[in-house]
């Protein structure tokens, strides 16, 4: 069976943001996975890491953690934070929602939930926030 | 990410090389600014992206702001050679709404 999976622990700051990015597109790579594909998932992790560093810890330090893995043709990418949490999340999910409008589009979660197959939140105020996103590789005829 | 900033009569041309992301877009919006402020005539910004390898709405927040100064002047918006993947990214954005997708800056330039 197909598996493997991957942990990286890293502060979270904006200039891991693309190192988050690379390095989970990589292992993505590992799949018989198209360039489009590739480019949705590195998106999609752009976001949430970005999300992290942005609205998780804000002026404070803290780590993002990612777990990456996948099983046969399911991928599943774990993004958390330990930081300040999202009070409303079904307020949070609506396109162009943010609590930065001078800096943000409010677009991160629409982005993650467009370019991934399923998208899960989890989160709690001061404790910090989980995001689970899931996407499937179809299985390609060689050639 | 590398990007180059120079103005054409009432055009903006941004020419932009890497990833704009939520590390690299402060820099750049931060020349944007600078450039429109300095050049009150300025209505249309085209940018360049054929090079650009990478985008996400930290990038897409510094476009938008900076389209949104210059609508007030009664500016457009285009990209110069958009990929399939950043044509798809923008449309997601609903941004293709405001905007031209074009084949060269000469082609904006002409119309002026």
């Amino acid at each position: 069976m197909m598996k493997n999976w991957i942990e990286l622990v890293f502060p979270g700051t904006s200039i891991n943001v693309s190192f988050a990015r690379a390095v989970v597109a990589h292992f993505a790579a590992q799949l018989d996975i198209t360039l489009d594909e590739l480019e949705d998932i590195k998106v999609a992790v752009s976001e949430a890491v970005s999300n992290c560093v942005v609205h998780g810890y804000r002026e404070k330090e803290g780590n993002v953690v990612i777990r990456a893995s996948y099983e046969e043709s399911r991928l599943e990418i774990i993004v958390e934070d330990f930081g300040h949490g999202i009070p409303d999340i079904e307020v949070a999910q609506e396109t162009g929602y943010t609590t930065l409008p001078e800096e943000r589009m409010g677009l991160g979660l629409t982005f993650m939930r467009e370019y991934m197959d399923e998208l899960h939140i989890y989160s709690e105020v001061e404790v910090g926030t989980k995001v689970v996103m899931v996407k499937q590789i179809p299985a390609r005829q060689a050639g | 990410m590398q990007f180059n900033i120079t103005v054409i009569g009432q055009a903006l041309i941004a020419t932009l090389d890497g990833d704009l992301d939520l590390h690299t877009c402060p820099q750049f919006k931060d020349a944007l600014t600078k450039a429109l402020d300095t050049n009150s005539n300025v209505k249309n910004l085209v940018f360049d992206v054929q090079n650009l390898t990478f985008i996400d709405s930290s990038g897409l927040g510094v476009i938008l702001g900076r389209y949104r100064a210059v609508q007030a002047r009664g500016g457009k918006l285009f990209f110069v050679k958009a990929s399939p993947h950043m044509q798809r990214v923008l449309k997601l954005a609903g941004m293709h709404r405001i905007s031209e997708f074009v084949d060269s800056t000469t082609e904006v330039l002409n119309r002026a």
